[in-house]
């Protein structure tokens, strides 16, 4: 086994003893299969399969970043993290490692082995007007163990949108430490879609680091539709007044996939608002984690922060951890928190089914709606659209005629994507 | 179209020829049900022929809704007693989908909201599963649309609420006229209308009624569960009948909606205590 990977390896006991990491196990899947990337390319054309979507469209392949520096019109640069390190290292050194206060050594092993990954800059007050897309691809034909950096800035009053992909190429083993961290200068809006659709042998351990200066604004949204285990660690520290956190998610796991959510926000002054709703729904032996920490400083007076998780599990061997955790010095304040662990409604059902509709559709249709709510907080259309769709197929079941389908999506069910499926009659 | 027609026959589930035997559409015999340990009906009986329109009245709390769900197939109720016919057969242990498959339409006192799926895409799902289970071809895209159209005038609904999703944040009104909507989609045979005037105004009033009235032919009947005459001013029913303790206590014609109007329930009351 490479010695990053065995140092990876032996950090894991230790972490798991601190409460955060508790569910943080991927020893199974750290083998001697998986070597460090050497910068293997692939003369595939990797295409994105969301029709109308029109964005920036950039690739990390197997860990390191080949296109070219960008700078457009307006000022903004978009080029490789090592390659920006390497020209304009004062300017990067202001930033990196600057949305990440609280150290932990899993973070520590990206900082200091990390290999490139992609880094954005949005100059004040410029309005990104494509989405930008980053496509992390796993495509070596061999187990990888890969450790990305991205870093992205964002200038006073600036604006943009950004799509971050996990895709599997192949069946090949992987595991991914990466780390992603956002500055969102005063008065900037950023929107970020983590969508993680991977293979059964990845593992991902993904972090996302976001600070926020006066009357900012970060909305995330993580959809995972796929993967053998992702934790999805996000801390997001808003460092002045008048800033808003929306952080959502919505898993759909089966057989023995793992994924975990963990959420820290932290208020440290007044009149933030915070948000996070995430849903689940879990078959087979999948497990999942939700772990929300709304942390309210002393100073943070007239703060509003709420926190949900809701799951509904198909088996009885489908197993949730949901700690919704508010921590608050402050007295005036208004937080809520909480959880559900449970089945479809019952009355919905019974509407449904009292038009003719079969338990089997009805049941579905009613999946489908409980997913619709975190499907709604994606505002770019295309990319609604098309995650609807996956989401869909996931919920469709055995249905593979379309015809027959209570869904209906936009595009006709065909090729891989139908042959993994949550199974509704289990409920 | 032979091929489709032996499907129908085929079909397990499938009442046929009721018609020809001259029975009522449905009738009910003695129904005793429960939920819990609450005995709610308590030996209800009830005839209702093609054609007709039943109203049943009666205060808060006696049974009304708890007859309407059981009817329609709701599995919170337990019969413990009696048997509910319909075209002939007993229906007590069919799955409510099916029943609806064979023409029973509920229309909810409280219509549920389902974020997420349109009226439309529901509408769909069911028009098209009615039609698989008696043995007919799915309506394509564009012949359901015109059939939405047709019947989106019943109730004068307009096309921006037919995309929302069913329900979700509707007005009472809304709601309700997204019943009759649906009734007139799926074309039922014996619609059970529950409570279908609370929470309108007027013009929603007018409006619902007046679908209802549309959708009435003489194969089909209706039962209006209401609690207030001024419905059955434009739903004019054959008969009035009083849910009163779990029982069916008194059978009159329409003049007795307007009686019960004037004078309340609690003469009802008196003269059952009078007979006993």
């Amino acid at each position: 086994m490479d010695s990053l990977v065995q140092g990876f390896r032996d950090i894991q006991p230790q972490m798991r003893k601190n409460e955060v990491w508790r569910h943080v196990d991927f020893t199974s899947m750290l083998t001697d299969q998986l070597l460090l990337p050497k910068g293997e390319r692939q003369t595939v054309e990797y295409r994105c399969n969301i029709p109308d979507l029109d964005a920036e469209r950039l690739v990390i392949e197997n860990g390191f970043f080949h296109h070219p520096q960008q700078q457009n019109e307006d000022g903004v640069v978009m080029a490789g993290l090592k390659d920006i390190c390497h020209r304009r290292e004062e300017f990067v050194r202001q930033y990196l490692g600057s949305c990440t206060p609280k150290q932990n050594p899993y973070l520590k092993y990206n900082s200091e082995h990390y290999t490139d990954g992609l880094f954005v800059y949005v100059p004040d007050g410029v309005r990104v007007k494509r989405p930008i897309q980053l496509q992390s691809v796993v495509n070596a034909g061999h187990g990888l163990f890969l450790q990305v950096r991205n870093l992205v800035v964002m200038g006073k009053d600036s604006c943009a949108t950004i799509i971050h992909c996990d895709d599997s190429y192949d069946n090949a083993p992987a595991f991914a430490n990466n780390v992603t961290e956002i500055y969102v200068g005063q008065g900037a809006q950023v929107e970020y879609y983590k969508l993680q659709n991977l293979n059964n042998s990845t593992g991902l351990l993904n972090h996302t680091y976001a600070s926020m200066e006066q009357g900012a604004q970060f909305r995330s949204v993580a959809i995972t539709l796929n993967g053998g285990h992702i934790r999805n660690h996000t801390e997001i520290r808003m460092l002045g007044e008048h800033c808003q956190v929306q952080a959502h998610g919505l898993y759909l796991n089966d057989q023995e996939q793992e994924v975990d959510n963990y959420v820290f926000v932290e208020h440290a002054f007044p009149n933030c608002h915070s948000q996070e709703l995430f849903k689940g729904i879990l078959d087979d032996q999948a497990h999942a984690t939700f772990n929300g920490h709304v942390l309210v400083q002393y100073g943070a007076t007239k703060t509003e922060a709420y926190q949900s998780n809701k799951n509904i599990l198909l088996t009885d061997k489908a197993l949730v951890n949901t700690k919704p955790f508010l921590e608050i010095y402050n007295d005036d304040v208004k937080c809520s928190h909480g959880s559900t662990i449970g089945q479809l409604d019952e009355q919905a059902l019974f509407y449904i089914r009292s038009r003719g509709i079969s338990e089997r559709s009805a049941r579905t249709m009613l999946l489908y709606a409980f997913c619709d709510e975190v499907l709604k907080q994606i505002y770019l259309e295309p990319l609604r659209e098309r995650l609807t769709d996956l989401v869909k197929k996931r919920l469709h079941g055995e249905l593979t005629l379309c015809s027959e389908c209570a869904l209906q999506c936009s595009t006709p069910c065909n090729g891989p994507e139908a042959h993994f499926y949550i199974d509704p009659s289990k409920l | 179209m032979l091929n489709s027609r032996k499907k129908h026959i085929g079909h397990k589930h499938c009442i046929t020829n009721y018609l020809i035997q001259q029975m009522a559409l449905l009738s009910i015999r003695n129904l005793h049900a429960s939920i819990g340990d609450k005995e709610i009906l308590k030996g209800v009986n009830l005839e209702i022929n093609c054609g007709e329109v039943h109203s049943i009245m009666g205060p808060n709390g006696n049974g009304k809704s708890t007859l309407a769900g059981i009817i329609a197939g709701n599995t919170k109720y337990t019969v413990t007693q009696g048997e509910v016919i319909y075209k002939g057969k007993n229906i007590l242990d069919m799955p409510v989908d099916v029943r609806a498959a064979e023409g029973i339409f509920l229309g909810f006192q409280y219509p549920v909201e389902i974020p997420g799926v349109s009226i439309t895409n529901f509408m769909r799902t069911a028009v098209n599963e009615q039609r698989k289970y008696r043995g007919l071809d799915p309506l394509t895209g564009a012949e359901f649309m015109r059939l939405m159209e047709e019947k989106k005038k019943v109730v004068e609904m307009t096309t921006n609420l037919a995309n929302r999703s069913v329900n979700e944040g509707f007005s009472g009104g809304e709601k309700k006229k997204n019943e009759i909507f649906q009734m007139a989609m799926l074309q039922p045979t014996l619609a059970i209308l529950d409570e279908t005037d609370s929470g309108l105004d007027i013009d929603a009033l007018r409006i619902v009624a007046t679908g209802v009235n549309k959708l009435r032919r003489p194969d089909n009947a209706t039962v209006v569960i209401t609690h207030y005459q001024r419905l059955l001013d434009y739903i004019v029913p054959d008969f009035v009948h009083v849910l009163y303790e779990g029982r069916i206590v008194k059978t009159g014609p329409k003049e007795l909606a307007l009686e019960l109007e004037e004078k309340g329930y609690e003469w009802i009351r008196e003269e059952l205590e009078a007979k006993k």
